[in-house]
């Protein structure tokens, strides 16, 4: 499906011509503007004490944000790689070679690790209900090597889950021949490659429903949720063979077709679906500007930004999941 | 004693002069300073978008053109919709309208303004339907903070209607800018005031994140009798007129020696199928003019465009009837 979201995109002139009988604001006075930023400068001293900025070399990688005074930071797992070689910053001090001591894939979320004590651990808001929509937020913007600088929005929209891109597949290619639904290509690293699905097994059946074609197939998929095991039955050289293939997401396995949408949202997150739960709200950011805390006016942690969906979407995990990821993490961790 | 109650009771006249019939939303403080102050400021502007946010979303809807979606806004009761003229596409186009609550109904579009990008649409079912006020008197400056509504990306029930906040930094006579991203499937949408009257309609995005371009509403306002009336006002780019002589009805006919023209063929899934016409039937007129010989049918049809409406006189087992269609495109 190639469906049309309508917007028109436009090349403005940025010249120094000026436009007839336009009035201008000044871009300080703009929403993101130094001269409305300042009006959260409270909010601007947490992230100064509580984010992290995580560097390879002199390039920015990701933010985190501080969850405990000796030091275990969270951050965006897929965008920090390797940590050899990286540094954390926090308020003005560098640190050197953090730990990478977990990882959680479902989140993707990485707790790490700096030798530090002192840090002011970010406040979690979790006596809160969500924030209502049209609630301001502040997540960091752009940093310079001592000061961290805010990055002003709302809430945009409803909490909810973000299930993985592209649906439930199986990870097989079909062939419908009279009325047989024939498996001929298995992808590596799918479900039924695991669940031992073999080139010219015959599927018969379902989730105890019959099937003969791809539709009916589709049919009993579409109900289904990435991460559902599906019970299939199928027949292979005369036999009945039952087998549980786990259902992998569509993007994972075939990577994310991109939209039009996706080419006018600049430097989106890689890994932007598949999150059992976020928050959304309208910071403008991009892939490294994630990883660091949510705040509200009071400087509580909303919770963590991770990821930019698309032009006006940024995600970030609610503060009551963050602290049960975190709490796993740190009590799991070697 | 009584000049002084006498004077009290002319003060309470005056005071009721001077308060208009209807409540006017005052216009928020906040607007007139350069940049906020401070929390007070801050959470003057949260309070103000919190607050206007129930109406405005509940009028918000989803455009479903099926190949596609953008989204409008009901202005009245009745169902008017202010929407963007590329996403409307033309006049009496038939589409459905999606509510944050997810219920769907009918709508068909009214007129465009095609070289600006305003239209209107209406809801073609009976009902009453939540609906915002306009900003009539055109009041918004240039600073004032405004909030942006769409169904970005389309429909989502678990979403909502996404919501963006931002200040008006551009304003010319037939466009303004904000600072409220936008996105495909915004288009059409409203922006909106703290006090949640409509200001605009969202059109069209810079590549930077922070230009993002709507109709103002006193464009809407310049054009509205027009637009009621279905016309099609302006020469683009936004929306590309019907040429005439390329309306497509799908009927194939012979003329009687008695008059009138008999079906013998209905085109599948054509206009005139969907329009009910079945072979047999007999055409005595179009648009009230008697037809004679097939000539004479195609000769009217090539002044028509697609989307055209035409009206048939019917003869259909020995009684008249007329049936009003609209043309498709050949």
């Amino acid at each position: 499906m190639n469906a049309k979201f309508f917007i028109l995109a436009v090349l403005l002139l940025a010249s120094g011509v000026p436009l007839s009988a336009a009035q201008t604001l000044e871009t300080t006075y703009r929403t993101n503007g130094p001269a409305v930023q300042a009006a959260f400068e409270s909010v601007r001293g947490v992230l100064q004490t509580s984010s992290a900025v995580i560097k390879r070399g002199r390039d920015e990688i990701i933010y985190g944000t501080v969850i405990s005074a000796d030091g275990h930071i969270l951050t965006k797992a897929s965008e920090l790689g390797e940590t050899e070689g990286l540094t954390v910053t926090v308020g003005d001090k560098i640190y050197a070679e953090p730990v990478k001591l977990a990882e959680d894939i479902a989140w993707d979320v990485a707790l790490l690790k700096i030798d530090a004590r002192d840090l002011v651990p970010v406040s979690l808001a979790l006596d809160l209900d969500d924030p209502a929509r049209g609630s301001w937020v502040v997540a960091n913007g752009a940093t310079s090597r001592t000061r961290r600088r805010p990055q002003v929005g709302i809430i945009s929209a409803t909490a909810r889950e973000i299930a993985p891109a592209g649906g439930p597949v199986l990870g097989v290619t079909l062939e419908e021949k009279s009325k047989k639904l024939v498996v001929t290509e298995i992808h590596e690293k799918s479900g039924a490659k695991s669940a031992g699905m073999k080139t010219g097994d015959r599927i018969i059946a379902a989730a105890g429903e019959a099937v003969s074609d791809r539709e009916a197939l589709g049919k009993v998929i579409e109900k289904m949720r990435v991460g559902d095991d599906l019970d299939l039955t199928v027949m292979r050289k005369g036999k009945k063979i039952e087998l549980k293939v786990r259902l992998a997401g569509r993007a994972d396995l075939f990577g994310e077709e991109l939209t039009r949408n996706d080419s006018m949202s600049g430097d989106f997150s890689e890994r932007r679906s598949g999150f059992a739960r976020i928050l959304q709200h309208d910071v403008i950011g991009n892939a490294s500007t994630m990883g660091g805390p949510l705040l509200d006016l009071d400087g509580r942690c909303l919770g963590m930004n991770i990821a930019r969906a698309t032009r006006c979407e940024t995600f970030a995990i609610p503060a009551a999941d963050l602290k049960s990821l975190a709490d796993r993490m740190i009590s799991q961790a070697p | 004693m009584r000049e002084i109650s006498t004077a009290a009771l002319t003060g309470i006249l005056t005071c009721l002069l001077l308060v208009p019939a209807r409540a006017e939303v005052a216009r928020p403080v906040v607007n007139d300073k350069k940049a906020p102050e401070g929390r007070h400021d801050l959470e003057a502007i949260q309070k103000h978008l919190v607050g206007a946010l129930p109406a405005s979303r509940k009028a918000t809807v989803c455009i479903d053109l099926g190949e596609g979606s953008g989204s409008g806004v009901v202005i009245s009761p009745d169902g008017l919709i202010l929407t963007a003229a590329h996403v409307t596409g033309g006049v009496g186009k038939e589409f459905t309208v999606i509510f944050e609550d997810g219920k769907k109904v009918k709508a068909e579009s009214l007129g465009l303004v095609a070289d600006t990008d305003a239209a209107m649409a209406r809801i073609t079912e009976e009902g009453s339907w939540p609906y915002v006020e306009v900003d009539r008197g055109d009041t918004s400056k240039l600073g004032d903070w405004v909030f942006s509504l769409g169904h970005s990306g389309g429909f989502d029930k678990e979403r909502g209607v996404n919501v963006r906040l931002g200040r008006l930094v551009q304003v010319k006579e037939d466009t303004v800018q904000s600072d409220c991203s936008l996105i495909g499937g915004d288009s059409g949408g409203p922006l909106f005031d703290l006090t949640g009257k409509l200001i605009g309609i969202h059109s069209r995005v810079g590549l930077r994140t922070p230009e993002n371009l709507h109709v103002p509403v006193r464009e809407f306002l310049k054009n509205w009798d027009g637009m009621l009336k279905s016309e099609f006002i302006g020469e683009g780019p936004f929306a590309k007129k019907p040429e005439k002589g390329k309306g497509f009805l799908g009927l194939g006919t012979t003329a009687r020696a008695e008059g009138g023209l008999k079906v013998d063929k209905v085109g599948r899934e054509s206009p005139a199928e969907k329009a009910g016409l079945k072979e047999g039937d007999v055409i005595l007129k179009m648009d009230g003019v008697e037809l004679t010989t097939k000539e004479q049918f195609q000769e009217l049809l090539k002044e028509k465009a697609p989307d055209d409406r035409v009206a048939l006189e019917l003869l259909r087992g020995g009684k008249t009837e007329t049936l009003t269609l609209r043309l498709g495109e050949r």
